[in-house]
């Protein structure tokens, strides 16, 4: 035995640098920032108190969970719409479907919100468009609000949402399809009852990934909210860069880190993280 | 396939809506970043460069495009070479014993990057690593561990097992093993995990949010105060010189995938 | 190094997963220049003996020695072991001379002598000619000769081969079995092979050691093994075999009856064989090549009646299942050629074999 764990010895010196890093530059900043919401402005739970007594931090828990679930929503049905075209494709068309799907996950989030500001805001190009048709005689209000928030983080979640879908409906064996409709079925019959439930894995691996990236997300509701409607992460920010209030920030990033870990927990069967990069192209 | 079943035609509409959805926003940057107006808008009479000229010939943008692309450089080194000797460690040494090391180096995936802010803002403090790029190069590096471990995991778990208990067999120590058998074959993997580390780091805003203020000034943290402050033509030449880059990277990417998978 | 080869001994091997024991108390000695081969099922823990004295597993308890000399903690990069892997394990991104080379580029040989060493490997194994090509552009055949040329440039102490030709097909595996065994003469080196495939087993080595679930059933030269198995167990796994059961009747010196229903059977024995006591049941296995057709006027030692159940030919020879009263259905091999009689269902005959056909075997203990 003792042969057997020395040889295993040079391995685990592998992993060292790595896990020396994450654990000095990773872990211990968070833990240590996490618990100062136990700590300060004076020890006790009194930061966690302002949970059920806060309006103020109650609505933006509100606001957050409220775009979180419309933006998972319209993700997987856009989402699931484009990985069944892509699914279905012939070998050649698929590329090009793919490369729409992983560009725009590798482009810039920023350059992504400015897109969206540059297309919506009130001299954007749209209302430019739609007043010079006559379809509207005011410009639009369509961002810097809760929509505009939605058409930014919907359109930065599709790709993540597409994915873990496209990987598992790859392994739905195509002669099945072809099987269900020499058998006298549908089309819709066959999406009905047997592609949709054979995708379910990859539906709910997608969600739970596109609900935990929505519930921290930062730049895009900082951008397209324009400040008026607060998200958690911007939330936090404010606190600890503008009002100086460690305490309570880190209250909310703790909240924040125990729910997406609980999400997680739950659905830990369903999502295979290394899957969505490893299969993607 | 002959008989294959294929997706309808509101299905066939929809995808493509959601396609046109996701490129088109992207695409619209180009023609802004040509226009020959002062303000953000579609060129009215001709294209014009202006807009580029005004970015490549600030000081102050190429000196955060230098500093990105040199804080990219070493945190993508950083997180390729852990990141690659801990897919090894974690590939070799049993699953289960190593399931705790991998769920913590995928960490950084899931934590919400304005946790990881704000938790070394006040680390980096007390180190006095604040607006330095030293500290810079280590957030980004260790963040893009990630990225790494899942590429190499991916060719990994590719290579055959035998072909390492064979080198150890015929004497090789674990040194020449790694140097000769196993990095040979998953070079493609790690060109991967460098790109998608470079990209990542490259990308990155809210750490730098929070870790640098003024010697310390990105490419990201320069747009940001630029689409926060004076929404400008300048904006969308940047952008766009930023979606070619992005692509190039993609494309190489691809392409080594495709060397990799060929026969 | 020397040439004849190094002496390898197992004492008391045991392997356990948890609660599940791959090797059970295994104990063998291979010695100088012999060719041994571990065969059993799937399961058997033959594999897991040759990663033991590969060094790739480490045995719960017991030792592996090498001439004497205890090596059971030594890694395996420094056992000085060649081994053909299942698959064969060449290295994809390297060429045929450089998968070669390889032994001898860990151990830090100069250029020119490793240069030497790699043509000689590869003219042993005749495939000179292809030293530049990479290993999938090779068939089979010649991947499991690079394989073995890799396992034996480095002159190693003992040369282990895990399933060699299990990936081949039929005809090209007699083939390399020849091969094989030429190279082994050639060498002189102490082989260990391992295998599922009994006919390989046979042909291939100077000695055979038999596992089932773990433990060493029975252990000697192919011959020995296949003329008089010791148990049940062995007579059905190395070639076919029927089993007679019966209760001992009477002991004589120089064999015993035992009755089978209203049947007779006599089985011999050496002299110095302990005789069973009447009375207790008996197992005798038959092959059945050494069963006979009695024509009318024929008699042999042993003679019953059947009938033909079934029969297929399989061009050199007829396999026939005769149903009788009280053995039960018995199978005969008969050559094709000059065959007495052309075989056909429901047809009476009658098979004859001589006391010393038969061996006793004991039932195997689970």
């Amino acid at each position: 035995m003792a042969a057997a764990a020395q040889r295993q010895t040079g391995w685990w010196l592998l992993i060292l640098p790595a896990f020396l890093l994450m654990t000095a530059f990773y872990v211990a900043p968070i833990l240590q920032v996490l618990a100062i919401s136990f700590t300060e402005p004076q020890p006790g739970l009194q930061n966690y108190e302002r949970l059920f007594t806060s309006e103020s931090v109650q609505r933006v828990i509100g606001t957050t969970l409220r775009i979180c679930l419309i933006t998972t929503a319209l993700a997987l049905l856009l989402g699931y719409a484009l990985a069944y075209r892509i699914a279905l494709a012939e070998e050649r068309v698929r590329r090009w479907w793919i490369l729409a799907v992983l560009v725009p996950l590798w482009i810039s989030v920023l350059v992504r919100a400015f897109a969206w500001v540059t297309l919506l805001r009130r001299q954007g190009l749209v209302n430019q468009a739609l007043l010079e048709t006559g379809v509207i005689a005011e410009p639009l209000q369509l961002v810097w609000n809760e929509f505009g928030i939605v058409v930014g983080m919907v359109h930065y979640m599709v790709p993540y949402a597409v994915l873990p879908m496209l990987a598992s409906m790859r392994e739905i064996d195509p002669r099945l399809l072809a099987a269900a409709r020499g058998l006298g079925a549908s089309r819709f019959t066959v999406f009905a009852r047997v592609f949709l439930p054979l995708s379910a894995p990859g539906l709910i691996a997608a969600g739970v990934l596109v609900f935990i990236f929505s519930l921290g997300f930062y730049i895009t509701p900082a951008i397209l909210g324009g400040g008026k409607t607060l998200m958690v992460a911007e939330w936090i920010g404010l606190q600890i860069l503008d009002l100086i209030r460690w305490g309570l920030g880190t209250m909310m990033a703790t909240v924040l880190v125990v729910a997406i870990l609980t999400t997680l927990a739950i659905f830990s069967r369903a999502v295979d993280l290394r899957r969505l990069f490893g299969s993607g192209a | 396939m002959e008989g294959a079943h294929r997706p309808g035609g509101a299905a066939k509409g929809l995808a493509w809506l959601v396609a046109l959805y996701l490129v088109l926003p992207i695409g619209i940057i180009l023609p802004v970043s040509l226009t020959d107006q002062r303000f953000l808008s579609l060129p009215q009479e001709g294209l014009s460069l202006r807009h580029y000229a005004t970015v490549l010939t600030s000081t102050e943008w190429l000196g955060s495009i230098a500093q990105s692309f040199w804080i990219a450089v070493g945190s993508t080194i950083l997180a390729v070479v852990a990141g690659t000797l801990c897919a090894i460690g974690c590939w070799r040494i049993s699953r289960r014993a190593t399931d705790l090391v991998r769920a913590l180096m995928l960490l950084p995936i899931i934590i919400p990057s304005i946790v990881y802010a704000i938790g070394l803002y006040r680390y980096f403090a007390g180190l006095g690593l604040l607006d330095r790029f030293l500290g810079v190069v280590i957030a980004h590096g260790v963040t893009g561990i990630p990225y790494v471990i899942i590429t190499v995991s991916t060719a990994l778990a590719a290579f055959d097992p035998r072909l390492e208990q064979a080198a150890r067999g015929m004497g090789a120590s674990l040194w020449q093993t790694l140097r000769w058998v196993i990095l040979p074959r998953i070079a493609p993997g790690i060109a991967s995990g460098a790109i998608f580390a470079f990209i990542h780091s490259w990308d990155e805003l809210v750490i730098v949010l929070f870790i640098a203020s003024r010697d310390v000034f990105t490419l990201p943290r320069r747009i940001w105060d630029g689409i926060n402050e004076n929404l400008d033509p300048a904006m969308a030449a940047v952008a766009v010189l930023l979606i070619v880059f992005t692509v190039l990277l993609l494309l190489l990417d691809m392409a080594l995938r495709r060397r990799r998978d060929a026969p | 190094m020397s040439a004849t080869g190094h002496a390898l001994a197992l004492h008391g091997l045991t392997k356990r997963y948890g609660s599940f024991t791959a090797v059970d108390d295994v104990s063998l000695r291979i010695e100088r220049g012999q060719f041994l081969t571990l065969l059993g099922p799937s399961g058997s823990g033959k594999t897991t003996i040759l990663m033991c004295i590969a060094g790739f597993v480490a045995p719960t308890a017991g030792a592996v020695l090498l001439d004497g000399r205890d090596i059971t903690a030594l890694p395996p990069e420094k056992r000085d072991f060649g081994m053909v892997f299942q698959g064969y394990a060449l290295f994809p991104h390297m060429t045929v001379a450089e998968n070669v080379a390889f032994p001898l580029r860990v151990r830090r040989m100069g250029a020119a002598e490793r240069q030497e060493k790699v043509r000689a490997a590869l003219d042993l194994v005749q495939l000179d000619r292809f030293a530049d090509r990479l290993p999938r552009q090779l068939s089979g055949g010649q991947q499991q000769r690079v394989a073995l040329a890799r396992a034996l440039v480095f002159d190693p102490a003992l040369l282990l081969l895990d399933e060699p030709l299990s990936a081949l097909d039929k005809k090209l595996r007699a083939e390399l079995q020849e091969e094989l065994k030429a190279l082994h003469r050639r060498v002189g080196r102490t082989f260990v092979n391992v295998t599922h495939d009994q006919e390989e087993a046979l042909s291939l080595s100077d000695r055979v050691a038999i596992l089932n679930h773990g433990k060493l059933v029975q252990e000697g030269a192919p011959a020995a093994l296949y003329e008089k198995p010791r148990t049940r167990f062995v007579a059905d796994f190395l070639g076919k075999s029927n089993f007679l059961h019966g209760t001992v009747r009477e002991a004589h010196p120089g064999g015993f009856a035992v009755m089978a229903g209203g049947t007779r059977v006599i089985q011999a024995i050496a002299p110095d064989a302990p005789r069973p006591a009447a009375g207790t049941p008996a197992l005798l296995s038959l092959r059945p090549e050494k069963i006979a057709l009695l024509g009318e006027a024929e008699t042999a030692e042993n003679a019953v009646d059947g009938r033909i159940l079934s029969w297929s030919y399989l061009g050199a020879g007829f396999a026939i299942n005769v149903a009788t009263q009280d053995l039960g259905a018995l199978r005969v091999t008969l050559p094709s050629w000059g065959a007495p009689f052309a075989p056909a269902e429901g047809m009476p005959v009658r098979l004859g074999w001589s006391a010393t056909a038969s061996v006793p075997v004991a039932e195997d203990a689970d």
